[in-house]
Parts: C-alpha cells; sequence; structure tokens
C-alpha cells in the first residue's frame, strides 16, 4: 500500500495531473477532489499522468471516468499518459481503451494534443 | 546618601516593625506542640506493642465519634478497624511491621461510632528503647475519603469505557449482521432447479465491512428458456450495494421484455447512464446469456459489457474462453458497444462466469497474477464432472490464495448433466 499523491502541472495544452501511488477505494475520493480543483478550458486536454500509478482498482477507475466525465463537461478532453501495464491490461478487459485516448507518457500527450488542435 | 560607618541605631520605627511581625506570626502559629498534636490535619495514635491504645489525638477521636476515655486503654488500634480491615491488618500490616518496624501508606477502613466506614491510609512505626527493645507504636491516620472517591471515579470511568467497548463491539456486530443480510439480498437464496441444467454458484466477501458489488442469478424466460447474469459493479460498499441492486432487477425485467443479450445489456446501460449521469457515474461489468436446450444439448447466447470472458470446461477435457472481446463497461457512455457470442454446450460440458477476484487474485511470494491462463489450466485440469465439482475445486483454489483473494468473487457454472453411461450402453445394445 502506498498512499496517493497527486501533483497538479499547466501545460499549453491545458492541466495535467501526475498520480502517484494507489487508486483505489479508500484514495479515489482524492483524484475527484483534486479534478474539481483543476479548470479545463473549453478544447482544452486534461492529461492523467498514471507514470507513478502503483495499483488502481475498479473505484480508481470510477474515477478516472468521473475525471472524463468533468472534463468533457466543461468542453474538453482526457487523455491518459504512461499507463502502467497491468492498468492497461484492466482497460482492455472493461474496454476502456475505446473510451480513453492513452499515450505513452505526458509529453506525447500534450505535445500531440497540440499540434491536432 | 548617607555612608557615616559608626551607625550603630536603627533608623526610627524600625525595630518596632520587626516586633509587630513577631507577634502576628506567635499568634497564627500553634503555641505549643500539644496543640499540633491534638489538632493535626491527620489522626494520631500511640499503641502498646499488644496494640492497646495509649494515647489519641482530637482529630482521630473525632473522625472515630469517640470520646478518649472510651478508647484509651480500653481498645487496640484493630478495635477501631472494619472486619475487613482488621484480617488485612492481621495477615498483611502487622507481620510488615514487626519484620520492619515500620508499614507505609497502607488504605484500610475505619469503623466510625454511628457505623460508618471511612478510608484511610495508614503509617505505623515501632518506637524503641535505647537498648533496640520495641516499646510502642507510632500512627498516623489520613483522611483517604476525597481519594478513595477519586479511585472510584477512576473506576468508574473504567467501567464506562469498558461498557462503551462493549457497545461498541455489538453495534459492529449488528452492522455486519445487516451488510450481510442486505449483501445476501443482492444474490439469489438459491439457485432455481432447471429441467436438464446442473447450477453451482459461490460467493467469496473479502470484507464484511464492505458491501461487495458482484451478482450473478439465474432464471427462467418461460418457453424452455432460461437466462444468467453474473456481474461486478465498480467499487465497494452501500452505493456499490445500491447499482448492484438496479442492475439485479434491470437485467431480470430486461430480459422478460426482450432476452437478446445486446438488448438486455443495452437498456442496463441506458438505465445506469440516465440514472448517474448527473454528479458521480457507476458503472458495471455484466455478462448476460440466454440458454435454449435443445436436442440433447443447450443453445447458449449470451453477451458482455467489459466483463472477463466466460470459460467453458468441455466433456473432454479441454477449457477454452468464450471471448466476448470489445464489450464496454455498463454505464460509461449513452451508446456502447456490447459483444455477442453463441456455442452450444453438449452433455458434460461446463460454462463458467466469474468476476475478477479470481483472475486478478496474486500467488506466490512475488505476489503474481493469477490470470486467465492459470485458470484456463486449473479448469481443464478437473475431472469435467459438471458445475458443483468445478465450483468446489474453484472454491478450494480461492481459498489457497489466502490474502493474495483482496477483491470479493462470485462464481456461476451451468452445465449440461452427461448422459448416464447405462443409458447410452441402452441406446447401442
Amino acid at each position: 500500500m502506498s498512499p496517493l499523491t497527486i501533483t497538479t502541472r499547466d501545460a499549453d495544452t491545458g492541466p495535467v495531473l501526475e498520480i502517484t501511488g494507489d487508486l483505489d477505494h479508500h484514495t479515489a475520493p482524492e483524484l475527484r477532489k483534486a479534478v474539481d480543483g483543476v479548470t479545463v478550458d473549453v478544447g482544452q486536454l486534461l492529461v492523467l499522468d498514471l507514470a507513478g500509478l502503483d495499483f488502481c482498482d475498479s473505484s480508481g477507475i470510477s474515477a478516472l471516468l468521473a475525471a472524463r466525465n468533468a472534463a468533457i463537461e466543461s468542453g474538453g478532453h482526457i487523455a491518459l499518459a504512461a499507463v502502467p501495464a497491468n492498468t492497461a491490461r484492466i482497460l482492455g478487459i472493461v474496454g476502456l481503451d475505446q473510451v480513453f485516448s492513452l499515450h505513452p507518457d505526458a509529453a506525447t500527450a500534450t505535445g500531440r494534443s497540440s499540434a491536432a488542435s | 546618601m548617607m555612608c557615616r560607618t559608626d551607625q550603630s541605631v536603627p533608623e526610627p520605627g524600625e525595630e518596632q516593625d520587626v516586633d509587630a511581625t513577631d507577634a502576628v506570626f506567635t499568634a497564627l502559629l500553634e503555641d505549643s506542640a500539644e496543640e499540633l498534636y491534638e489538632q493535626a490535619p491527620c489522626g494520631y495514635l500511640s499503641t502498646l506493642m499488644d496494640g492497646t491504645i495509649a494515647k489519641i489525638n482530637a482529630t482521630l477521636l473525632e473522625w472515630l465519634g469517640l470520646e478518649r476515655s472510651q478508647v484509651v486503654g480500653r481498645m487496640r488500634f484493630t478495635d477501631l478497624l472494619t472486619v475487613g480491615g482488621k484480617l488485612y491488618h492481621e495477615t498483611h500490616f502487622a507481620p510488615l511491621l514487626q519484620m520492619k518496624g515500620e508499614v507505609s501508606g497502607i488504605a484500610l477502613d475505619i469503623k466510625t461510632a454511628d457505623k460508618q466506614r471511612m478510608p484511610v491510609l495508614v503509617t505505623s512505626k515501632v518506637k524503641t528503647s535505647e537498648e533496640g527493645e520495641p516499646m510502642l507504636i507510632r500512627t498516623t491516620v489520613f483522611d483517604a475519603r476525597d481519594r478513595r472517591a477519586y479511585e472510584m471515579e477512576l473506576l468508574r470511568g473504567r467501567q464506562a469505557a469498558e461498557e462503551a467497548r462493549r457497545q461498541s463491539e455489538a453495534d459492529r456486530a449488528r452492522l455486519q449482521e445487516a451488510l450481510a443480510v442486505l449483501q445476501q439480498s443482492l444474490l439469489p437464496a438459491e439457485l432455481p432447479v432447471v429441467p436438464g441444467l446442473e447450477a453451482g454458484s459461490y460467493y467469496h466477501t473479502a470484507s464484511p465491512d464492505l458491501l461487495g458489488g458482484d451478482f450473478y442469478d439465474l432464471f427462467p424466460l418461460g418457453g424452455g428458456q432460461w437466462a444468467f447474469f453474473l456481474g461486478d459493479v465498480c467499487g465497494k460498499g452501500p452505493q456499490a450495494a445500491a447499482v448492484t441492486s438496479l442492475a439485479r432487477y434491470t437485467l431480470r425485467a430486461a430480459a422478460l421484455h426482450d432476452p437478446d443479450p445486446v438488448s438486455v445489456l443495452t437498456t442496463l446501460n441506458t438505465v445506469l447512464h440516465e440514472r448517474y449521469a448527473s454528479g458521480e457515474g457507476r458503472y458495471c461489468t455484466a455478462i448476460f446469456g440466454v440458454l435454449q436446450p435443445a436436442d440433447g444439448r443447450v443453445r447458449l447466447h449470451l453477451a458482455s459489457g467489459g466483463h472477463p470472458s466466460a470459460l467453458i470446461q468441455r466433456a473432454d477435457g479441454s477449457a477454452d474462453y468464450l471471448p466476448t472481446p470489445g464489450g464496454l463497461l455498463v454505464g460509461v457512455l449513452p451508446q456502447a458497444p456490447f459483444t455477442a457470442a453463441r456455442t452450444d454446450l453438449l452433455p458434460g460440458d461446463t460454462l463458467l462466469l466469474y468476476t475478477d477476484g479470481l483472475t486478478e487474485a496474486r500467488t506466490g511470494p512475488e505476489r503474481e497474477l493469477y490470470g486467465d491462463d492459470a485458470l484456463r489450466a486449473f479448469t481443464a485440469a478437473q475431472p469435467p464432472a459438471g458445475p458443483q465439482s468445478l465450483i468446489t475445486a474453484l472454491s478450494g483454489l480461492l481459498a489457497s490464495f489466502g490474502d493474495g483473494l483482496d477483491d470479493d468473487t462470485a462464481l456461476l457454472a451451468l452445465g449440461v448433466p452427461s448422459l448416464p453411461s447405462i443409458a447410452s450402453e441402452d441406446l447401442t445394445t
């Protein structure tokens, strides 16, 4: 068990949340709070950088989806960066690889998006 | 400034001040040792070596409510004590005093003339002659009523804390019982008897404090068709349980309306997406399927929304997944893709549905993922002896995971009974 820490920074494309530690039933509300604390403007991209994510259960998946809903409601998009293999596998089982755009790392996510917009 | 070195005469008035202060002190202080002895804020008592009271102060007499003439030369120290105090004096106090020459701070109760008991702290010391012979025992008696009251208060506090702990344990037990009942209400009490089909199920609860979100059911659709589902709500606790309940009844109702598996999952998706559209979303994975017995086999048609693939143990001893790739977690999008699959179950075949507690379990010292391949190999290694037998083997497997299994896990197995060997012989002869 490792505690969840979330660091927020701004890229040209929009906010980037670096998520490290365990995202589970106990810590998922922290991600929701962090997402509530950032502003995603219309057309902006919310990037969740999961490079430091140690563990993600179904409550964590729900929190990722809550972040997606928040981004879309404010007219933006969401992307997951550096998804650890185990979480990527679970996202594949539940079909969410069709719902989230996945990037190898945060730099690619923010770079690609700005090139596309 | 004056600096006469020969100044021996005090400043006027100085000596008078000193005299006045002395007078005040004298008035305030005990003017005699006798006064101090009699009116001291503790009891004093001198006894002969046999305990006969030789001298006692006024403070102690007042506590006792006795006259000096009733006590001195007539009573022993032990006569002042309660029965319990007498006993303690005899067994502990006196021997200790004899051995060490003094005892200090012993808690005893003295009895007063009006039959009250008064807690005191007693200290005694033996006075010896110059030759070392014991002559008498000097005893001080301190009023310990406040102290005893404080101790009683501590004791009461401790009892209250014990009571609170008992209460909280009882509350916890009641909560767990309520949670267990609620959990049970999310699952069928027992699976129905389906003609031409065998069924088995198992539910592993990871935590008695947290309602799990796994669910399953098996029910008739009419016309000889049966429907089944098994799913897993994202998250835990009462909110997840509420979704479990909603999902279960939605699936049953939708199946009666139109049993096509993709249609049923689409209905559930619409319900979940709309119900939880505002605010926090709620999602589940699910496999829903329909069984149609026909010609000695059972036609199986199922669909999955983000749920791990069903596994089929064949009568020939093989085991293979029935893949349903691309189906989406239910409730995420307003329109979601669900993937259907069909197969036939022949006599001796068993369909296994499970939640990912099983495949996501961690095993071994490295806590490696148990995984799909291990589950298939395990199932293939079991004799094809029907759903109950497979469920028994798998519940044993779950138990063997120990703390590597930290999620709720539901299992549902449905199988077509093997043809009795006697019947097949009858057919051939």
